[in-house]
């Protein structure tokens, strides 16, 4: 290997190692909704690991709080990617925003049970939510 | 005694023959990359030419092909859903009046808000359409036909669509908007 492609391995290391950083540091949450007939039984706020947006009737939400907080000394950019089935019911009210350091912010994750959901279905999914560390400018 | 080079450096030393065939080879390989350089400026304009014709073409082409003037249009909200998902590439086929069922899922000149909408037949009478979108509640406001833009492109009986490919249409949308 030469000196280029050498330059090129530790560079890719590099990225790959900050990725995994990046991976291990973010917050994780299982999210999950159950549709039901008639009555909707709005379960408790989140536990550390999981979203459980409970039992919902169509025509129906439900509103789950995560707080976040920068607890370094540098500020940190603040992404949540949700994926699986339930993804394209949530909607969060704040995302892609810098969080300063030792900064507190809480997010709302609210979902609405459209028409169109299956009864009886349980659409669930997982939520990421990324700190990447930034640069001051 | 002979005196001499080693035995093992005597037979690493290359033959005459082989040295001239990996000379003709260099001067090939020389050539050959020479070749490859002088052909590049036209490769490269003519992968621009038809990346181009691509880009303007095929709209023109589907347009043609589907009689309308509007053949793709990007899903832009979750109405229709589970049907169509946020920036889905759905393709529109012109229709007649007559053509048009209950069930079809068709595109229409909305007039509450003078855009295009993308939402089910739910009932007819006559020259009135009432829509509405699959995730909604509430029907919308009834449409002539005349106000059919075209009818959603089904094969196997689904709807055509390519998922996510909407979504550089309406991020183009936004550059164009200055957001």
């Amino acid at each position: 290997m030469g000196i280029g492609g050498r330059i090129v391995f530790v560079i890719v290391a590099l990225l790959f190692l900050f990725a995994l950083y990046l991976s291990l540091d973010a917050n994780k949450f299982r999210a999950t909704v159950h549709v039901v007939e008639g009555e909707s039984v709005i379960g408790v706020n989140p536990t550390t690991e999981s979203l459980d947006f409970g039992d919902l009737s169509r025509g129906s939400s439900a509103i789950r709080r995560v707080t976040l907080k920068n607890g370094t000394a540098i500020p940190v950019f603040v992404k949540a990617i949700t994926l699986g089935g339930i993804a394209d019911l949530v909607d969060l009210d704040k995302n892609n925003f810098t969080l300063a350091p030792r900064e507190e912010v809480t997010l709302e994750f609210s979902l609405f049970m459209p028409a169109s959901a299956e009864s009886d279905k349980t659409y669930a999914g997982r939520v990421f939510i990324f700190k990447i560390p930034t640069i001051r400018s | 005694m002979l005196h001499g080079p080693p035995v093992d450096t005597i037979r690493r030393i290359p033959r005459v023959p082989q040295l001239a065939e990996e000379i003709v080879r260099a001067a090939a390989s020389a050539e050959a990359e020479a070749r490859k350089k002088r052909r590049a400026p036209w490769s490269g304009a003519l992968s621009l030419v038809i990346f181009i014709g691509i880009v303007v073409g095929v709209p023109k082409l589907l347009s043609w092909a589907l009689q309308t003037p509007h053949p793709m249009a990007a899903i832009t909200s979750g109405s229709m859903w589970p049907t169509f998902k946020v920036g889905s590439l759905v393709f529109i086929e012109g229709v007649q009046a007559e053509e048009i069922r209950v069930g079809d899922i068709v595109v229409f000149r909305n007039p509450e808000n003078a855009s295009l909408t993308i939402h089910r037949v739910v009932r007819r009478e006559g020259d009135t359409l009432t829509t509405k979108g699959d995730a909604n509640f509430k029907e919308d406001v009834p449409v002539k036909v005349g106000d059919v833009v075209g009818r959603t492109l089904t094969a196997f009986d689904k709807p055509v669509r390519i998922p996510y490919l909407g979504s550089l249409t309406m991020f183009a949308g936004k550059l164009r908007a200055g957001e």
